[in-house]
């Protein structure tokens, strides 16, 4: 097989389940799932559904409690906490619904934690930084703290961190959900753009059928097991 | 972690205490408290080992009055100077009268020596002049050599007059000597003295004891001490140094009982900065998991506590040590007991340690937090 051929994502009868109190829940029940290098993939469902869960298996930030999980061929439910960790460094850029960025950072700096970890020269990290905010269209907006931007502008700044390490994955856990129309059509828009021309493989939790309308697939979750859908 | 990484990590920690200003100042403000209260105490305690411990450069005897300890009872024949010259391993002999202000303890003694002015250039060699001049003290009757100390505590110079103890003396020069005890009194001559204080001419407190080396420190007192046993005033002879912690052995047992406080006092630096850096932390869970999303691991999270936990440590070190010394090098503070003295002094080595400690206190401080940060799971902390 070629090795493009293989899935970016390869989820094999995954199951996660944790307690509750008294109870067991388990939002993700024996799920397979390939996601294509580059694809922009939806997965819609009800609260509960298990999308977020499954999204954070795919991040790297939840293991599993059986099953496997694969990034382009390896295997990452097994790895340690400090390699998980550098794993999610190099592959993955997390974009959230309420976009967490740190509060007392201005928008340059926000995007520029991801590479701080990286012992790579300043003038690069800088001009990777400028790029990232360009490409999100805040170039001009670097220098000014979170509360000093609107909730587009946020998340936009939000997508340039997630980018801005070059990721070969992005995982946004309801994006638009916190947005009004125009600021949603607007990161909407950039995710498409990211997705069609920088080659970026997306995976979007979405409640929005308008939202879920810009991927290339769109998977149904129900009680923790996929439902594919007709497009 | 590489170093370039541990240093942007410390730029993040400092960014996040600069940004929440207040929170930080308050911090800053009470650890500060703290390390102003610990410098002060180690300086009170640096001050008591400089004027107690004794060390292979000691030379000195104190000849005095057999069970006495105030200048104004312990009186000796002046003719005993010649007798102590003949004891073996005797260098050099000074005989002194001392008149001080005040007997019992004080922040504010002042002490004159009288002295034969042709002695004490022979006897103290390493007193060095500052300012003034030496034939100007030998040739006036009332002239008065000043320590340094003493002078800038009182802002004396050259060709000022004071009086203290019903003395009243013109500052003639200024004096600096490696010997502390010098650098906190006034020289004058000691027949001035004598009749200033109404004390007789044949008279003086005590005689200040060279010997040939420090080895014989023991023996000579010892013989000193056999040789005036019959006479109507018999001797008590110990090294200088431990002839201020006899005297003055009120003054040293509450100095030496203050390192209590500087111990309570570090802990409440410990105490104040845990509670900052856990509160930091407990209002951070979302932010610590958004950066361990971003690829940080535990560890870097961790550093950036203990970090931040660091630098609240070092500011509010800064902070309280350099205030002290300010304030010991504004007052210049000179404790007294019945007629010793010992000045306390701003010093390098209390800066060194006070900065040292106020940096691990913070850094231990920051340890239990930082664990916790470490340690909670990414998904349930991305949930609060």
């Amino acid at each position: 097989m070629n090795p493009t051929d293989t899935p970016l994502i390869r989820c094999r009868d995954v199951r996660k389940s944790y307690r509750k109190g008294e109870t067991l829940v388990t939002p993700i029940e024996s799920l397979h799932l390939d996601v294509p290098r580059g694809e922009f993939l939806a997965l819609m469902g009800p609260s509960g559904s298990g999308k977020s869960t499954l999204l954070n298996l795919m991040a790297g930030i939840d293991r599993p409690t059986s099953g496997v999980i694969e990034f382009d061929g390896q295997p990452i439910q097994d790895l340690s906490r400090g390699h998980l960790a550098a794993w999610r460094a190099r592959h993955v850029g997390y974009i959230f619904q309420l976009y967490h960025l740190v509060p007392v950072l201005t928008a340059f700096e926000n995007v520029e934690l991801p590479l701080l970890l990286d012992p790579m020269p300043r003038r690069e990290r800088r001009e990777r930084v400028e790029a990232a905010l360009a490409l999100v269209g805040l170039a001009h907006r670097m220098h000014h703290f979170p509360r000093e931007l609107s909730g587009g502008e946020e998340q936009r700044v939000a997508i340039a961190r997630a980018i801005v390490a070059n990721p070969p994955l992005l995982v946004a856990d309801e994006p638009t959900g916190d947005l009004d129309r125009d600021a949603a059509d607007s990161v909407l828009g950039l995710l498409r753009a990211l997705s069609r021309d920088h080659r970026r493989t997306i995976v979007m939790v979405t409640h929005d059928p308008r939202a879920a309308a810009v991927a290339d697939r769109v998977l149904h979750l129900e009680k923790g097991r996929l439902l594919e859908g007709a497009r | 972690m590489t170093p370039s990484v541990a240093l942007r990590l410390l730029g993040l920690a400092g960014k996040q205490l600069s940004r929440h200003r207040v929170r930080t100042f308050l911090t800053l403000a009470g650890v500060g408290a703290g390390m102003f209260l610990f410098a002060v105490v180690e300086s009170l305690q640096q001050a008591l080992a400089r004027a107690t411990r004794l060390g292979a450069n000691d030379l000195t005897l104190v000849v005095y009055r057999q069970n006495r300890f105030c200048p104004a009872t312990s009186r000796l024949p002046i003719y005993y100077l010649d007798e102590l010259r003949r004891i073996d391993g005797v260098r050099e002999v000074i005989p002194i009268l001392i008149a001080v202000n005040n007997c019992g303890a004080s922040l504010d003694i002042v002490t004159f020596r009288g002295v034969p002015p042709d002695l004490l250039p022979r006897f103290a060699p390493d007193i060095a002049l500052v300012s003034g001049s030496y034939e100007a003290w030998e040739s006036t009757d009332d002239g008065a050599l000043v320590g340094e100390h003493f002078a800038a505590r009182r802002g004396l110079k050259a060709g000022d007059a004071f009086d203290a103890a019903g003395v009243r003396v013109r500052v003639v020069g200024l004096i600096r000597s490696p010997n502390p005890q010098d650098n906190q009194v006034a020289y004058v001559h000691l027949p001035f003295l004598q009749k200033a204080t109404r004390r007789g001419l044949g008279e003086v407190t005590q005689f200040n004891v060279r010997v040939i080396d420090s080895g014989r420190l023991d023996a000579v007192a010892r013989a000193i001490d056999d040789r005036f046993r019959s006479e109507p005033e018999p001797t008590q002879t110990h090294p200088e140094k431990a002839f201020f912690a006899e005297g003055a052995r009120e003054l040293v047992a509450m100095i030496d009982f203050t390192r209590w406080i500087g111990l309570g006092a570090a802990l409440a630096v410990f105490g104040l900065v845990a509670n900052a850096v856990l509160l930091i932390v407990r209002g951070r869970v979302r932010e610590n998991a958004v950066l361990q999303t971003l690829g940080y691991p535990g560890r870097a999270v961790g550093f950036l506590v203990v970090g931040e936990g660091s630098l609240l440590g070092l500011g509010g070190g800064a902070l309280g040590v350099g205030a002290a010394l300010a304030f010991l090098g504004w007052n210049r503070f000179l404790f007294g007991s019945e007629g010793q003295t010992m000045a306390v002094l701003p010093e390098t080595a209390v800066l060194v340690r006070g900065m040292g400690l106020a940096l691990v206190l913070g850094a231990m401080a920051a340890a239990w937090p930082a664990w916790q940060a470490m340690r909670r799971p990414i998904v349930e902390s991305l949930r609060t």
